[in-house]
């Protein structure tokens, strides 16, 4: 015997077989002329954004829409910033939310795999037979932090600072890490600077801090030692085991070398 | 006046290729049936969403086909075919630019769709099974969007792959060997982007397209829901007795006449 919920739920669907069949108007013409509008407007909004996009490029420059292409991917110059399509932009800026690495993967998978779970089990936990969303205040309140906080998250990526101008930085970073007299030091500091790593991580400020990624500056204090960096630089994730960080292998040996003599000079400021 | 021997003639002429076709198919009867079917009378523009989400699809299919007549799927011409695209195709700007702004409409248009069935609670019983796959839509869109991403290899495009796989990568047990497989390489190049490639133009949309046939069997078979706030609704609690009213109850046919139009 179906239980008693199983019960209502059949009834009131028959219910409504009836008063659609009784009072409902047919698909053609009425509800297909709505439908095929808001088609056309779908077309029509598509196309005007392609034009706005081709024709508003001037003479190379970006226009209202931003480039028609980026310039050719380069797997040597790292000097990028890592920036997805926008509607990832919130899953992006949740990784910055967690400490890196130990509970980044909550970022990365936990939350959102929860989410989704949540998202497509919906019906089987929300089972009252009540459709009006001012009867239902769990899913109103619920959806309303969804749209928030989705809203806010897509936001910040979209707003996070990029870590390109750290070139700048090189002599305040010289006075604070004192390596001002040492020339060699700032000529490395200049291309630590220029190869990427400020995309994702933060030295003394500078930076992109939209990834997580842990901070550089006092990195010298782990005492990892230069073949250590050097591995870690070439393949990350051989070092620390689910890195989502990029091998820079194509920097080649003696810039990495470099880098990683300086990554172990980096003991923070020096006060 | 009855029809001349003539006109009864042509007409049947001209019906053949129907009455064949519903002979051996019964498509016509059915398409007869999906058009002129009832709806609740109260549906309103929100529910529109689905059909748009639907154009939108169409358009990036449609397009698409015409982008992959000149890309080329791999690194050493991906980024020129782009430009070769963009500059000196015949309207490949247009395509092109639909195509990669389609994209975004459809995500936003998905987003909407799902929300005004949240709001209406429509993903309740018999329609359960129109929001999983609805759920799993979404999924493949974002999908179609990460994968789609690559293709021009340009600096966005590539950086934003590394570290979209990578993230990958961090997922246990699964991560590792899902990563290893988009990039099919120490680094991503050819591999990755004829993988990202295939399941960009075949794997997904083939699932979008399967998933949306049966995202529509459901939704014909069960019929969309009337607006909750209306009070008319179809569903509704019945008092004892009550008939149907309202704006269809006391029509017939196809063109129906309103009781209170026609009083006015
Ligand atoms: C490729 C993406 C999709 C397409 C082409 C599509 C298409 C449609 C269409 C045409 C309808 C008819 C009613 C309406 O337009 O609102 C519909 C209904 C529905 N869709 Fe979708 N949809 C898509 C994605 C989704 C998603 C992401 C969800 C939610 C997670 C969803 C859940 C539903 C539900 C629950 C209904 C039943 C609505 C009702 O009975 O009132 N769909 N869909």
């Amino acid at each position: 015997m179906a239980s008693k919920k199983v019960q209502e739920d059949r009834d009131a669907f028959k219910r409504y077989k009836e008063d659609v069949k009784k009072e409902g108007k047919p698909f053609f013409p009425y509800a297909i002329f709505h439908d095929t509008v808001m088609s056309f407007v779908v077309v029509a909004v598509i196309i005007g954004l392609a034009v706005i996009w081709k024709f508003t490029v001037d003479d190379g420059q970006p226009g209202a829409l931003g480039p028609l292409y980026e310039k050719e991917a380069d797997p040597g110059t790292t000097n990028f910033i890592p920036r997805p399509d926008w509607f990832f932009y919130f899953l992006f800026y949740l990784l910055r939310i967690f400490k890196w690495p130990e509970s980044v993967v909550l970022g990365t998978v936990g939350i959102p795999t929860l989410l989704l779970i949540l998202l497509i089990m919906l019906p089987f936990y929300d089972r009252r037979p009540e459709r009006l969303l001012l009867r239902r205040p769990v899913a109103f309140v619920a959806a309303i932090l969804v749209v928030i906080s989705m809203g806010v998250l897509t936001w910040k990526g979209a707003t996070a600072k990029e870590g390109s101008e750290a070139v700048g930085e090189v002599p305040t970073w010289a006075k604070e890490q004192g390596f001002a007299d040492n020339a060699v030091a700032v000529e490395v500091a200049t291309l630590f600077a220029e190869s990427g790593c400020l995309n994702c991580h933060v030295y003394l400020g500078a930076g992109g801090q939209n990834l997580g990624a842990p901070e550089l500056t006092e990195e010298g204090l782990k005492n990892r030692g230069i073949e250590w960096q050097v591995a870690h630089l070439k393949n990350p994730s051989s070092k620390v085991p689910g890195s989502p960080m990029p091998s820079f292998a194509d920097l080649g040996d003696e810039n990495l070398t470099k880098i990683a003599t300086f990554l172990e000079a980096s003991k923070g400021p020096q006060k | 006046m009855a029809k001349s021997a003539r006109q009864a003639q042509i007409e049947k002429a001209a019906l053949y290729p129907l009455d064949w076709t519903e002979e051996r198919t019964g498509l016509v009867g059915y398409t007869k049936w999906f058009l002129f079917r009832n709806v609740p009378r109260d549906v309103n523009w929100m529910q529109t969403l689905g059909a748009a989400t639907l154009t939108a699809f169409i358009v990036q299919a449609t397009t698409g086909v015409f982008l992959a007549m000149y890309y080329k799927p791999d690194p050493d011409s991906a980024y020129a075919s782009i430009q070769n695209i963009t500059n000196e195709v015949t309207l490949g700007w247009l395509v092109r630019g639909m195509h990669k702004w389609g994209a975004s409409l459809f995500i936003i248009l998905m987003f909407l769709h799902m929300a005004r069935t949240f709001m209406f609670g429509a993903y309740k019983y018999p329609r359960e099974l129109n929001w999983i796959t609805g759920v799993i839509l979404l999924v493949m869109g974002m999908a179609e969007g990460f994968t789609g991403y690559l293709l021009p290899w340009d600096q966005t495009a590539y950086w934003a792959t590394v570290v979209g796989i990578n993230i990958n990568a961090t997922a246990p047990i699964a991560g590792p060997f899902i990563a290893q497989f988009l990039q099919g390489g120490a680094q991503i190049g050819p591999d990755t982007l004829s993988k990202f490639y295939s399941l960009h133009m075949l794997v997904i949309p083939g699932g979008i397209m399967a998933l949306i046939g049966l995202h529509m069997y459901l939704v014909i078979r069960l019929g969309v829901t009337s607006p909750p706030w209306s009070p008319t609704a179809a569903g509704r609690p019945r008092d004892e007795g009550e008939e149907p009213q309202g704006y269809g109850a006391y029509r017939e046919g196809l063109i129906r006449e309103h009781e209170e139009d026609k009083a006015s």
